[in-house]
């Protein structure tokens, strides 16, 4: 903590050369926030594995390295790339290395009242909005990836669902990285007023065999009876380093719906905070995936506030090779929150003699007329399963492949966005070993 | 609810029984450490050269060393040159030979407490080694023990009479580096027991160490070594009380177990210091290592514990599993009630082949207690169809206390199965209303159900203990909801 790394230090020596390129360089408060952040950063650098958190997840590599932040003459896209990633039902907003790209967007017919703009154009648009709405839903003392982001963003959307809206169409924020060493850090603000229902989906990809650096942060405001689903879809390059963290606050009776398929990345590592009001309800499915040297971890925080809220957790990781998975779940239930009723789970298959998973699921409960639980399985596939398809004249490899494919699927299928299914289905089978005989059997 | 709040108020009202104070003389060190004191503590106890050297390194060891802060306790920080290092009853002093010559009011006191002394030389049963601040007052059936091989004498005297024993595993387990309680348990450690069950033998009988804090300002910090050579077996009982005293007095014990080839130590405590008053004034600060590892092939290693006393418990029993089919288990139930206290769970670390563990943990919280289980499993490279299963339940009384569940699992082996389930809750009303409906009081229904919660872990206590164990959670709960 006491020494800052090299990178830290240039990343604030460099600062006052793209501060004026920033969004929002003319507003004060802005700016303002924005060196606050900057020296928080300056002091802690990024977070080190003493930090408890931290403690299964080295950053080092990242520090070790130095992101450029936008340049200006952007790099070309990948066409057939972004048509791969791109939902075609959605309104989508295209990032390019972090920065917004309006030609490759589309995300026209929006209904009454709506608002998806760019950050960027929004702090011109909506400055008091955006203004009494940043950095709202970030409850706990902001890290070095969040300060940086802070400090650094560079373009992002604002939603604005209205009152009573109803938005039929998904939105998806689709990232993609196209220069070597580039930097995303995008910010993203959500908010669902009373009654209001959306759904967003967050893709993060790169092109070729990048080595870059994503760090993003998305902030979901949810109102009364609100609901927002939304999805991160994650398979950048398999040299990219990966932070994205997600903060959510609930009002009552609001409901929040996360999705997480993890698939690419050389360090990854991503963050859901939830708060919940009273009677609010909160669902997170995760599927994470490591192979090679890949590093995944999985952090989530659910604090219950307020008596009668819901919430259910369940993430499944399946890690070959050098892989090493983290999950880390903190569920917290306040004196306040009677009534709570929540339950975590955590299932994670090593394929592999030196694959490794580290889990610390814990519970901290401060009420007493609740219910709480939370269970962690580490395994392989069980024998009986796979004697049971090789007495049925499947060979063992292609029976293995089964098994895990269906211990994989069961979180697929638990997203009901029928184009973002199909897209998940399709990237996890190219990730397993025999995609071909995978798709024959469906 | 009204019936279950009085019910949590008779529970809660409870006296703590062995709250008085013996009054014996006492030769003791003036509070304070620094080199000098370990040497004048190493000369009283006529130590080898080795042992000084021992504590030496412990000493300037500790000294680099920083309070941890990581468990979910809270706590002014202690002032180590507050505490007397060393008291011990007078006539300890000249050394009795056998209880005849011990201090009447020392018999008295174990008497007091339920641990006759006497009344154990004639009655076979439990072999005891009475720890009364920080010396060993007296050990039962030692001839006994003797004939059959096995060495159960106090540690000062091992140091004495066995000093290849103690020098060959001392330190191997929770080695003089370990942490911040266990590295000034070793520079300051006054006495403890000490048993060494040799090849073949299965202990005759149940060993037992009853710990006792008299003195004011004094911090007990005993050792205890067991050893189970190639096919022996073990079980080893341990309790512990102190006085009623508004400051808090810390107790900072290592226990090492080391089991060889297809032996098997059992190790019990029921944990019944001082928790403090009802404003969370006085009360032990338990902070203690323990650890054994099961150094051969099929050895096994067993901690059960029932913790009820301490303002603060700060303890996690391991077991590394060395020896291919070695097993550990760990049965714990920890009941907090007032402002105590509790981070508590144990430590599995898996090296060798087809090593199994088992982790039950039970925890109850009242009043404005806290409490925490912090576990880890370890399963390393090598320990293939390692297998692991805990499990963690937490019973919540009142809407002031509060239960944590910290577990953390690390495999680094695909063939290795690891199980880990928790569930916080309170009493249901249901269970409540179906025993009222069957003509039980509020205050037997409660009680009854907390009991079955724990049966799991009271049935692996040895029976004398599953007794008291029971009687003592009902002094602790009696009549509260959970």
């Amino acid at each position: 903590m006491n020494t800052v790394s090299q990178s830290t230090a240039r990343y604030v020596a460099d600062y006052d050369s793209i501060a004026s390129q920033l969004p929002g360089s003319g507003l004060s408060w802005l700016q303002a926030m924005r060196t606050r952040a900057l020296s928080q950063f300056s002091a802690s650098g990024f977070p080190s594995p003493r930090e408890e958190e931290w403690k299964y997840t080295n950053v080092a590599p990242i520090e070790r390295k130095m992101f450029l932040p936008r340049r200006a003459i952007p790099g070309s896209v990948d066409i057939g790339l972004l048509g791969r990633y791109r939902l075609p039902d959605a309104f989508t907003l295209v990032f390019v290395d972090g920065g917004f790209d309006a030609g490759l967007s589309n995300f026209s017919g929006l209904p009454d009242g709506v608002v998806i703009a760019p950050l960027s154009e929004a702090l011109g648009r909506f400055p008091e909005l955006v203004r009494s709405r940043l950095g709202g839903c970030i409850e706990s003392e902001p890290h070095g990836f969040i300060s940086f982001n802070t400090a650094m963003f560079s373009d992002g959307v604002l939603v604005v669902l209205p009152a009573r809206t109803v938005l039929e169409r998904p939105i998806q924020l689709l990232h993609v990285a196209t220069q070597p060493e580039s930097l995303c850090t995008v910010r993203h603000l959500i908010v669902a007023e009373n009654s209001a229902k959306g759904e967003i989906v967050e893709s993060f990809v790169g092109q070729e065999d990048l080595s870059y650096l994503t760090a993003s942060v998305c902030e979901v405001d949810i109102g009364e009876n609100a609901a927002v689903t939304l999805h991160k879809f994650q398979a950048e390059t398999a040299k990219a380093f990966h932070f994205g963290g997600i903060y959510v606050k609930q009002a009552q009776h609001g409901r929040f719906e996360h999705h997480n398929c993890s698939f690419g990345g050389l360090l990854v590592r991503s963050e859901i905070h939830v708060g919940l009001d009273q009677a609010s309800e909160c669902l997170l499915n995760g599927l994470f995936l490591g192979s090679g040297r890949q590093h995944v971890d999985n952090h989530t925080r659910v604090d219950h506030f307020k008596p009668y809220g819901i919430s259910r957790e369940v993430y499944k990781g399946i890690l070959d090779e050098r892989a090493r998975g983290v999950f880390q779940g903190r569920m917290i239930v306040h004196q306040d929150a009677q009534k709570t009723d929540s339950n975590m789970t955590n299932r994670n298959l090593l394929l592999s003699v030196d694959a490794e998973i580290d889990t610390k699921p814990q519970l901290e409960i401060y009420a007493d007329d609740v219910k709480c639980g939370h269970g962690v399985t580490v395994g392989q596939l069980e024998e009986e399963l796979v004697f049971y398809l090789r007495s049925r004249g499947i060979d063992e490899p292609s029976a293995r492949n089964m098994l895990t494919f269906a211990f994989a699927n069961e979180m697929v299928e638990k997203i009901e966005y029928e184009s973002l299914r199909s897209l998940v289905l399709e990237e996890l089978i190219s990730r397993l070993p025999q995609a071909s005989a995978i798709k024959e059997w469906l | 609810m009204s019936a279950n709040a009085q019910t949590l108020e008779q529970l809660i009202g409870h006296e703590y029984k062995q709250g008085f104070v013996t009054d014996v003389e006492t030769d003791f060190f003036p509070p304070g450490l620094n080199e000098g004191t370990i040497r004048a503590l190493s000369a009283i106890k006529k130590e080898p050269e080795f042992m000084l050297e021992w504590r030496l390194a412990a000493y300037r060891h500790w000294l680099t060393m920083k309070s941890p802060e990581w468990a979910h306790v809270s706590f002014p920080p202690i002032d180590y040159q507050a505490i007397s290092y060393y008291s011990a009853p007078k006539t300890q002093a000249d050394g009795p030979k056998s209880l005849d010559e011990l201090d009447p009011e020392l018999l008295e006191t174990y008497k007091k407490l339920g641990i006759p002394l006497a009344e154990q030389e004639r009655l076979a049963g439990v072999a005891v080694d009475a720890v009364f601040d920080s010396v060993s007052v007296a050990t039962t059936f030692k001839e006994k023990l003797a004939e059959a091989g096995v060495i159960f004498c106090s540690f000062s005297d091992a140091v004495q009479e066995h000093p290849d024993l103690v020098r060959q595993y001392l330190g191997t387990v929770v080695p003089y580096t370990d942490n911040f309680f266990a590295v000034l348990n070793s520079a300051v450690f006054s006495d403890g027991s000490f048993v060494f069950i040799p090849k073949g033998v299965r202990c005759p009988m149940e060993l037992s160490t009853y710990f006792r804090i008299n003195a004011a300002n004094t911090g007990q910090f005993e050792r205890t070594l067991i050893i189970a050579e190639d096919d022996a077996h073990v079980s080893y009982l341990e309790g512990c009380t102190a006085p009623m005293r508004d400051e808090n007095q810390l107790h900072a014990a290592v226990v090492e177990l080391i089991a060889l080839d297809r032996a098997e130590i059992k190790y019990s405590t029921v944990q019944n210091w001082y928790p403090g008053d009802k404003e969370g004034k006085g009360g032990i600060y338990n902070f203690v290592t323990k650890r054994g590892a099961c150094r051969g092939v099929r050895s096994k290693i067993s901690w059960t514990q029932v913790e009820t006393g301490s303002a603060i418990t700060w303890k996690y029993p391991g077991c590394i599993l060395q020896g291919d089919h070695s097993v550990g288990e760990f049965y714990s139930v920890a009941v907090t009630n007032n402002y105590q206290q509790a981070d508590t769970g144990t430590k599995m670390i898996h090296i060798g082949k087809n090593t199994s563990s088992t982790i039950i943990s039970k925890g109850i919280s009242a009043g404005h207690a806290q409490n925490s289980y912090r576990g880890l499993v370890k399963i390393l490279k090598g320990a293939e169809n390692a297998r692991n299963y805990t499990q963690c339940d937490s019973l919540l009384i009142g809407d002031r206390c509060g239960a944590h569940t910290f577990p953390y699992v690390v495999v680094k082996q695909p063939t290795a199965r690891v199980e880990h389930e928790a569930s916080t809750s309170k009493i249901s009303e249901d269970q409540l209303f179906f025993c009222q409906q069957r003509g039980l009081s509020m205050e037997d229904a409660v009680s009854m159900i907390v009991n079955g919660f724990c049966k799991e872990v009271f049935k692996e206590l040895p029976m004398e203990f599953a007794v008291e164990a029971q009687a003592l959670l009902g002094i602790s709960l009696e009549g509260s909801v959970g």
